[in-house]
């Protein structure tokens, strides 16, 4: 019972972190329609900055969270009209728009390691220092915190999609691009909007993530994948779905020990991800509209 | 003689030719975004290296190893037949992860993150320039195959399904059977290049095999220009030298590395904006 509780709270905390990764990717993929692998590259170099200004630097780690949150919006937002915006101006097909943004993670994290070096960099808070004892499984406060602000993105977001202005806009776009241009909805802006939104929760991602892991230069590849595997299983392009997709993910992998060894929990992943984009390529919660 | 380092860099550009060709051959001419090559790349490495390390024979083990490349391309190509574009791009991608996990986690078998050392070559190639005219026979081989292939009727059929599926198929054509046999011949090449890599480095392990490592071999593709062979040639030889000039302006190898990625990245992002058909390309990527 208590190894069924340990890994039931490790599934949650993974699937949390995959849900972080999952959900800015997903916003983004909603309205764009492509898929945004540099996602993972923004992480990574916003996780950087977190312990540049926070380690470095020296500044309040608050101050330097909230300057993370800042500095990745608006590196997704440079992103978009920098290379997506120019590219989509040329028709260029979403095959060309993803290997675009491949190239982009692949230059974010090279960045990284080019400025910071390969050797693994934490940041240490006294919120993972003691573990709470629930019923003879652990877990630490920050791991709690993890959840909850999954738990809480998966309300507001819920929220700005059904009752924001923005929020109907933008499923405006993405269910019929050209009537909402019609109606006076401009589809770029509100591209720029989704990355700026998608990028800020890509933000806070890179800060929960930097606490409870290392940080490195490749954990924006292996981010991604598990982000991009959770929001194929909810349903690429709903976010609620990339959410509890990702929560699924988290708990697959983690139940998933109990019949193989941890090494393969990734091929789990991976081959989940296989399997969904195979057969059920609209997910558990996608509408078929949203299916290619 | 030649220099010692110029010797190796005519080795990768060779070993990197067979791949870029390869990739040709589905990306360019059957028109498929297969981000997988790199696994192929991989599996050949592997298998190849297993073989050598149990004892098979040299060209056996070369032979066995493109040949069990290319059943996982024909594997692969089982459930992606009827995807396209960025959709089968996904696919193949989850793919190459798959096998990444396997031969990083897999240790008994493959060695894991260590990787395998000591891979065998023969005396015959034991000094590097007999091993550069080796690799040069097989790139030539390999060369003079591809472009054959895609000058008979499988080559004409597999770019008229590559532009028009449907109609290809309302003439009776069997297009999967034909995209199929694409993919596999594409694996059984880059398996073959990874064959003639893990013999000449002697060493693998899993980190050569990641999306890394997909960025100059796409970018290979790109700047030939789909279904251009010469162009793919003329690219190897520009993508392979390109970085040079960084290890002359006195950089440390450990800010070298990156360097390069941020180049070939760069250079990538460039390419599709300002020239999307490279050098010779005839068609745009769908």
């Amino acid at each position: 019972m208590d190894i069924f509780l340990q890994l039931l709270i490790n599934g949650l905390v993974v699937g949390s972190i995959y849900a972080l990764v999952a959900s800015g990717f997903s916003l983004i993929y909603s309205t764009n329609k492509f898929v945004h692998f540099a996602h993972g590259g923004v992480i990574v170099l916003s996780s950087y900055f977190l312990y540049w200004v926070s380690a470095i630097l020296g500044w309040d780690f608050y101050v330097a969270s909230f300057l993370t949150i800042l500095f990745a919006t608006l590196l997704g937002y440079c992103l978009n009209k920098t290379f997506y915006q120019p590219l989509r101006a040329k028709k260029a097909s979403n095959s060309v728009l993803l290997v675009a943004s491949v190239a982009i993670l692949i230059l974010f994290q090279s960045l990284a390691l080019l400025l910071f070096g390969a050797d693994v960099k934490t940041i240490a808070l006294p919120l993972s220092n003691h573990s709470i004892n629930i019923g003879g499984a652990f877990i630490t406060p920050l791991q709690i915190i993890i959840i909850l602000v999954s738990l809480l993105l998966f309300f507001a977001l819920r929220l700005l999609m059904q009752r924001t202005k923005i929020g109907k806009a933008m499923r405006a776009v993405a269910d019929n691009k050209e009537v909402a241009e019609i109606l006076g909805i401009s589809a770029e802006r509100i591209y720029g909007t989704s990355f700026a939104i998608g990028s800020a929760i890509a933000g806070i991602a890179a800060i929960l993530v930097s606490l409870e892991q290392n940080i490195t230069p490749l954990m924006g590849t292996s981010l991604i994948i598990k982000g991009f595997t959770g929001s194929v299983i909810g349903g690429i392009g709903s976010v609620p779905g990339a959410i509890v997709g990702s929560l699924f993910l988290g708990l697959a992998e983690n139940f998933g020990t109990w019949f193989v060894s941890a090494g393969f929990k990734d091929a789990i992943a991976f081959i989940l991800l296989f399997l969904f984009l195979l057969i059920k390529p609209q997910g558990l919660f996608g509408n078929k509209n949203n299916q290619k | 003689m030649i220099d010692a380092y110029f010797i190796h860099l005519l080795i990768l550009i060779g070993i990197y030719l067979i791949l870029g060709i390869s990739l040709q051959l589905s990306l360019g001419y059957g028109g498929l975004l297969n981000l997988g090559h790199i696994a192929f790349f991989g599996i050949g490495a592997y298998a190849f290296a297993l073989l050598s390390l149990h004892g098979f024979p040299f060209a056996l083990s070369i032979l066995v190893a493109s040949i069990i490349s290319a059943l996982f391309g024909w594997l692969l190509s089982i459930p992606t037949n009827k995807l396209k574009g960025d959709y089968l791009a996904l696919v193949t991608l989850g793919f190459s992860f798959v096998v990444y996990a396997v031969l990083l986690n897999w240790t008994s078998f493959t060695g894991g993150a260590f990787g395998l050392a000591n891979i065998p070559r023969p005396s015959f190639l034991s000094d590097n320039f007999s091993f550069l005219l080796f690799v040069y026979v097989i790139a030539i081989i390999s060369y003079i195959f591809i472009s054959r292939i895609c000058g008979t009727r499988f080559g004409k059929l597999i770019e008229a399904i590559r532009d028009d599926e449907l109609a290809a198929r309302s003439l009776g054509k069997k297009t999967l059977k034909i995209k199929s046999w694409g993919l596999v011949i594409s694996a059984f090449f880059a398996g073959l290049a990874g064959s003639l890599f893990a013999s000449y480095i002697t060493f693998i392990d899993p980190s050569s095999f990641t999306l890394t490592t997909l960025i100059p071999i796409l970018l290979i593709v790109i700047i030939g220009g789909l279904t251009s062979l010469p162009g793919t040639v003329l690219a190897t030889i520009v993508v392979v030298l390109i970085p040079e000039p960084l290890r002359f302006l006195g950089f440390s190898s450990s800010v070298i590395g990156p360097l390069q990625q941020i180049l070939y990245a760069l250079l990538l992002l460039v390419i599709i904006y300002y020239k999307p058909r490279g050098f010779y390309g005839k068609i745009d990527l769908e």
